[in-house]
């Protein structure tokens, strides 16, 4: 195997972005970025691969900020999910970011995992990846050469495959504030609630126009039911424009059946993926018919 | 694979251990430190045999490089009362049986220790998604819970004792 001497005897924790950047740039394929270590230890003591030099980012503070910028939640990639379960502003416009972090694993999983890791490690099953997806996020990549801004939905390729370079590093995650009549829909699908890799998981963000009636935008974006998140546009086709209380939900599930592309595994089978699927559209439908009251003031 | 020699906090006292930078947390305290209270289960993050409490977090430390750790703070079972006197949460355990084959519980009392400060008062609801990183394979968790609720009923609390209106 090649070898060539990374000067950091196996592990460091550089204090400044730009270290890290300056590492990659130079080592990035020799060199394995650590984060919360909740996906990447699992898989290491797997022996699924040798890892022999270790960049650890605990140490770089601008990761775990978070703030609203003018329009836009931006999340730093270093934020755990016990975090942001905790943040007012996120709880406040991106309920189901909230709901999707409190069913990752356990106290101790979401202590230490965190978002960026979640968005790298690009497992299709990753919880946070179809309300990411489902919010518009973008993610912020660096490298010594500059910035590139993602979209979600570029940014996965496969299962655990994404367009981040050896030399690049997530920083930040960027979500355009919802308007204020933003409905949210999350559901995991698994054998138990604490520590299971989803079976199948949803987030349906439905935008209202001004009346609070009529759908202006619509995401319906899925996990595990495909090789990476998925959104499944056709669903926008059928309902913007239209009155929610118009909606036929069962056809709307229909097209997400029709639409996914899951295999058998382990966790289930790929028709019992594609009946669920159907299944929890229409629930997610009646529940965000119920959050938003649409149908009580006809 | 390097050495390389880190410093951290734990039960209070400054240790500086020899270790690798493949070694996990888990074996740093077990084999280097000989603090055995803390148990290997599954070594995949889901059982909570291992749980430890690192800078005042509940964590899994089968899931934690051992550089990771530098300068760390971290409490272990044998931070948490003494043969002589045991913690409240311990005895709680003790007197509902919630201990049987003994294995989970080093992590569940850490659990609970956790949970309980941060929320002195917890439902049922709020016991279980506390303990859900936590396997028990003895107890059915119902002792363990009611452990946990007794140990709230008794430990020093802010808001004048609402534990006495439960059950």
């Amino acid at each position: 195997m090649h070898q060539r001497t990374v000067p950091c005897q196996g592990y460091v924790a550089p204090q400044k972005i730009e270290e890290v950047l300056e590492i990659l740039s130079k080592y990035g394929k020799e060199i394995k970025v650590i984060a919360g270590g909740t996906d990447l230890l699992v898989q290491y003591y797997d022996r699924l691969y040798e890892i022999n030099h270790w960049l650890d980012l605990k140490n770089i503070k601008e990761l775990k900020d978070s703030r609203i910028n003018k329009n836009q939640m931006e999340i730093g990639a270093m934020v755990t999910h016990t975090q942001i379960e905790k943040f007012e502003d996120i709880k406040k416009y991106f309920p189901i970011l909230i709901q999707a972090a409190a069913d990752i694993g356990s106290p101790q999983i979401r202590n230490r995992g965190t978002v960026g890791g979640n968005i790298v490690n690009a497992s299709p099953a990753g919880d946070l990846l179809a309300p990411l997806m489902a919010y518009d996020a973008q993610f912020r990549l660096l490298s010594i050469q500059g910035e590139k801004i993602v979209p979600a939905e570029e940014f996965f390729i496969g299962p655990k495959k994404t367009i981040l370079e050896p030399t690049q590093l997530l920083t930040q995650i960027i979500l355009p504030l919802p308007s204020e009549k933003t409905y949210g829909c999350w559901i995991k699908i698994g054998k138990r609630k604490a520590l299971i890799i989803a079976t199948i998981t949803l987030a349906l963000v439905v935008e209202m126009a001004e009346d609070n009636k009529t759908v202006k935008d619509v995401r319906t974006c899925l996990g595990s039911v495909a090789p990476t998140p998925i959104e499944i546009k056709e669903v926008g086709e059928k309902m913007i424009g239209k009155k929610f209380s118009e909606l036929d939900f069962s056809q709307l599930g229909q097209i997400v059946e029709d639409k996914v592309s899951p295999i058998d595994d382990i966790r289930g089978t790929r028709e019992y993926r594609k009946d669920v699927a159907k299944n929890i559209m229409i629930n997610a439908l009646e529940e965000i018919d119920l959050a938003y009251g649409g149908s009580i003031n006809e | 694979m390097s050495k390389l020699i880190i410093e951290l906090t734990i039960n209070g006292k400054k240790r500086k251990v020899e270790t690798t930078t493949s070694t996990r947390l888990l074996d740093l305290l077990r084999d280097d430190l000989h603090l055995t209270g803390t148990k290997e289960g599954c070594g995949k993050g889901e059982c909570g045999a291992c749980t430890v409490i690192m800078n005042g977090e509940l964590i899994a430390s089968c899931l934690i490089l051992a550089p990771q750790a530098d300068g760390a703070v971290i409490t272990t079972i044998e931070g948490i009362g003494s043969s002589d006197h045991l913690s409240p949460i311990q005895e709680a355990f003790i007197e509902t049986g919630a201990v049987q084959c003994g294995f989970c519980t080093p992590g569940m009392i850490l659990a609970a220790k956790k949970l309980l400060e941060e929320n002195s008062h917890p439902d049922e609801e709020e016991i279980k998604r506390g303990i859900s990183g936590n396997l028990c394979r003895c107890t059915g968790y119902q002792k363990i819970i009611d452990a946990i609720k007794l140990a709230a009923n008794r430990l020093p609390s802010e808001d004048g004792g609402r534990g006495e209106e439960d059950a």
